[in-house]
């Protein structure tokens, strides 16, 4: 076999993904949302097959500049599924608007770009992903086109022409300094540390921003607020993975002797899991309240990133996380599509509607770490990394958050429960919503007990 | 039948989850049936922790039941007893049977009550037979959840708030307790989380060690509560339903105290000789202000809360004498603390049931308010004027063997310590016998109309309790014998 054969065998999912994003772009251009979601479903659960049937490869492709290892497989088994359930979140959400199957497209777009990125092994493969990712999310971010959305793709867009013109400026000096594209070319202990320092900062810039770390992560609530829910909800997942991972495969090859990446990015998750925690416990908007949370998400996330080469756990860390994460944050979106924005909607609906009550409830749980659910597992993996590597303050500073945490999301759980409320009327369910939070639901139950098959 | 082939422990965890399951599926529209329900789970649940003793607790862990789950990093199900653990199985099967019983008024979403009150059991009883670090935590964790929910939607005046700190201050405790476990695992080789090998082998050392313990330490103080970690006590106490606050103290409290001994005294034994004045200082505060402000209050449910506090310092007191000696003194000691764990459960437990029986009467818990109670209702007086014997720690009754060998233990190897805590006791009985002379002595008020004394339904969960104040009090070796064989194998 040829080495272009082997090597597009290599990138199969992916191929799979973009032929996915063409094909239900043409069911747009035919004005077929319907079949378009279709189109998507099959494709991206092709995609995830392919993926799952690769697992435990380990190899590049097209010279290096790609890589098919356990964090891109992983990825396409993250984020294909995901896809999924958002373009069912959006379907019930944007049914019958204008151009709504272009969100689909976008959809998987981005989720290509998100892919591209958790598999770089080239710098340019990091810009590339980086640049799909931000033009579809401006572009489904401003759907409704009225001004609020128009002002949060606007400020998606700008945070992420800025910051990924800063990236692009600092990557040129590590080309400069390495003489080549490929990011093995920064594993070299000789570096100059001050050259390869000014690139790290602003390959954070880049990939912070797409992953929502402080600082760069101010356009989050305001874009998730302006954009349909079920757009805000792809936002937090899709580009977060993609970015934390692809500054996974950064830091795997940067010595720590040259830039001690490690407590550089030690700061940033501890910034990111306090500011967004503290700022949340002010909230009355549910996606403002869940923005500011998928902040700290990404500070927990980080931990993993952190101990990458040095701890046992960190890859193992990383995907059940990434699988917990995934999972719970989108069934708590879903319910906030259903029941609404506003944290006076959400009062007494445990007395109305008390599966999806309980359903919420547990994903807000999960999303603390309450054990025996899929983030606790997650959480549970992330501070083992951090405390195998050294970074026990990290850990230490990770768990207070946690309890502040648990604050910022009881004020969801509670009036759901213990508010009165007007007699609310009957509310049904959107069958895609309704499949995407039982779905979800039942998986992040699934996966804290099960997390023995998400273990590399 | 052989008893040895059943899965004994793995049921006696899960029979009140399934009975909760049950209950969830079948909907019963009458509250009659969800309660008998759930009084018959926990009485089968009962039943099976009885027939774990009927099959025989050894002096080491023993039963074991094991179950491949997460491989890859040495977590699996794993379940056992031992002399330490085995009592507080009992002691909540009983208290949470007693309980249902109690609370078998309430009519406000009954079902969902009595699911909540069965996985906390679930939960409880699964910390204790845990033997896995993982698996404990998640039971560990779950308790709060249940509680949390109990307290918030049962609760008096301020649950909600106080349902709120509960949970938060207490997941505080728990993360901590977290990243001690993971250090725990980190540092044992061959990486496990087998609470077995890491009591058998205890390989961290150094400042891993004291770290450890002391993340050990603040998860365990919360949650015990030790001063200064107490203050979300009180609240919670004081605003849960009445079985609420008896399976709080009862129960919930003694996972703090048994987390105290199976934790810092057997993993990291030796950070915790090394640290133990500190924590017998802590100790013996605890106590007294426990004791102190119990003084000072006129609420009786409150009153009752400070004296857990207070309780929980000779407990730990107990524990901390047999971390730091190797004589035999340590072991009398930590037998006293074991033993006081089964005791506060027993007593507390009633008089927080006593408590909510008198403010169902009364409609309020102010001392100030109430007086002469003795003639309206002359049964339940009695029960109440035992209990508070039985706290104060009279002989005869359930307190004094536990805390006589507490004091005992103490006074070989800390005599000064000893002086110092002992000044609670004559605190405590003044705080008892004042509250029996305010309340239940005295005069009726002439407007007062007296409601009818205790009912059929109160009885049966408070004279259970009574009952076992007394046995244990006049027979504490039926417990002590079991304690004592597992104490025995410590090295003290």
């Amino acid at each position: 076999m040829s080495q272009m054969a082997m090597d597009l065998i290599a990138i199969a999912p992916l191929l799979i993904v973009a032929a996915t994003a063409v094909v239900v772009l043409c069911m747009e251009m035919a004005r077929l949302p319907r079949p378009g979601v279709w189109m998507l479903t099959i494709g991206m659960t092709i995609a995830t097959g392919t993926a799952i049937s690769m697992l435990g490869t380990d190899t590049t492709a097209f010279s290096q500049t790609f890589r098919v290892d356990a964090l891109s497989l992983w990825a396409v088994v993250i984020l294909a599924p995901a896809t999924i359930l958002f373009a069912l979140m959006g379907r019930a959400e944007l049914k019958n608007t204008p151009r709504e199957g272009t969100v689909y497209s976008l959809m998987v777009f981005g989720a290509l770009g998100a892919m591209i990125l958790a598999g770089s092994g080239d710098l340019m493969f990091i810009v590339l992903g980086l640049l799909i990712g931000t033009l579809s999310g401006t572009a489904m971010a401003a759907h409704p086109r009225d001004t609020f959305s128009s002002e949060g793709a606007m400020k998606y867009f700008i945070y992420g022409s800025v910051a990924g013109a800063i990236m692009l400026f600092g990557i040129t000096f590590w080309v400069g300094l390495t003489g080549t594209t490929l990011i093995s070319g920064l594993s070299n202990p000789g570096l100059s540390s001050s050259v390869v320092l000014i690139g790290f900062i602003s390959l954070i810039m880049g990939l912070g921003y797409a992953a929502s770390l402080f600082p760069v992560h101010f356009w989050t609530p305001d874009t998730f607020e302006g954009a349909p829910v079920s757009v805000a909800a792809y936002l937090s997942v899709i580009p977060k993975i993609g970015a934390l991972f692809a500054l996974t495969q950064v830091v795997r090859d940067l010595p720590v002797s040259v830039v001690d990446w490690p407590l550089i990015l030690a700061v940033i998750a501890a910034l990111s899991m306090t500011y967004g925690n503290v700022v949340a416990l002010w909230q009355d908007n549910v996606v403002r309240l869940l923005a500011y949370s998928t902040i700290a998400q990404s500070g927990y996330y980080l931990l993993g990133v952190i101990g990458f080469g040095q701890s046992t756990l960190a890859l193992d860390s990383l995907v059940v996380f990434g699988v917990a994460y995934m999972l719970m944050n989108t069934g708590a979106f879903a319910i906030t599509l259903a029941e609404g924005t506003k944290l006076d909607d959400f009062k007494n609906i445990g007395r109305w509607r008390p599966w999806p009550a309980v359903g919420m409830t547990v994903f807000l749980l999960s999303l603390v770490g309450m054990p025996p659910l899929a983030g606790f597992a997650g959480k549970f993996l992330l501070f083992g990394t951090a405390i195998q590597t050294g970074y026990t303050w990290l850990a230490v500073i990770a768990i207070l958050n946690s309890a502040i945490s648990l604050a910022v999301y009881m004020r969801i759980v509670v009036p759901m429960f213990f508010h009165e409320s007007e007699t609310k009327e009957p509310l049904s369910y959107a069958p895609g919503t309704s499949i995407v939070w039982i779905s979800t639901f039942v998986l992040t139950i699934f996966v804290g007990i099960g997390v023995q098959w998400f273990l590399n | 039948m052989d008893l040895s082939a059943i899965p004994l422990l793995s049921i006696t965890t899960f029979l009140p989850i399934l009975g909760a399951i049950f209950l969830l599926l079948l909907r019963p529209e009458k509250t009659k049936t969800a309660y008998a329900i759930g009084i018959t789970t926990t009485a089968l649940t009962l039943l099976s922790a009885i027939l774990i003793w009927v099959r025989g607790i050894g002096p080491g862990i023993s039963q074991v039941e094991e179950f491949s789950w997460i491989p890859s990093i040495d977590i699996a199900y794993r379940l056992g007893v031992d002399g330490i653990s085995y009592p507080l199985v009992l002691l909540t099967a009983v208290l949470f049977l007693t309980s249902l019983i109690f609370s078998s008024k309430i009519k406000d979403n009954a079902n969902i009550f009595i699911e909540l009150v069965l996985l906390l059991e679930t939960a409880c009883l699964g910390v204790f037979l845990s033997l896995d670090l993982f698996l404990f935590y998640v039971f560990f964790e779950i308790t709060l959840v249940g509680m949390y929910f109990i307290i918030a939607k049962w609760g008096h005046e301020h649950r909600r708030k106080a349902a709120l700190t509960f949970f938060i201050y207490t997941l505080v405790g728990s993360l901590f307790l977290l990243l001690a476990f993971l250090g725990l695992y980190l540092f044992s080789s061959p990486n496990t989380f087998d609470m077995q090998q890491l009591i058998a082998n205890p390989q961290i050392t150094g400042m891993a060690a004291t770290l450890t313990f002391w993340g050990l330490f603040i998860a365990f103080a919360i949650k015990t509560p030790l001063f200064p970690f107490h203050t979300w006590l009180p609240l919670a106490h004081t605003e849960a339903p009445a079985a609420g606050s008896a399976i709080l103290a009862g129960v919930l409290l003694k996972l703090g105290t048994y987390g105290f001994i199976r934790f810092p005294l057997q993993m990291t034994p030796d950070a915790f000789r090394e640290f133990a004045p500190y924590i017998i200082v802590i100790a013996v505060i605890t106590a007294l202000y426990g004791a102190f402000v119990a003084l000072a209050q006129t609420d009786i449910k409150r009153m009752v809360a400070y004296t857990s506090v207070n309780h929980m310092g000779y407990l730990v007191f107990g524990v901390a004498i047999a971390a730091a000696t190797t004589t035999a003194s340590g072991m009398i000691a930590l037998d006293g603390a074991v033993l006081q764990m089964i005791s506060h459960g027993v007593v507390t437990g009633v008089l927080f049931l006593l408590v909510g029986a008198l403010q169902d009467r009364t409609k309020t818990r102010d001392m100030d308010q109430m007086s002469g109670l003795l003639r309206a209702y002359p049964l339940l007086s009695g029960m109440f004027i035992v209990a508070a014997f039985a706290s104060l720690g009279l002989p005869g009754l359930a307190h004094f063997p536990a805390e006589f060998q507490i004091f005992l233990g103490g006074f070989d190897v800390y005599p000064v310590a000893v002086g110092f805590i002992i000044i609670g006791l004559p605190l405590t009985t003044a705080l008892y016998l004042r509250a029996i002379q305010k309340v239940f002595l005295g005069t009726l008020p002439k407007a007062y109309t007296p409601q009818p004394d205790l009912d059929r339904r109160e009885l049966w969960a408070i004279v259970p309790l009574i009952a076992a104040t007394v046995i244990i009090g006049v027979y504490p070796d039926s417990l002590l014998s079991i304690i004592h064989a597992t104490t025995k194998l410590f090295g003290l």
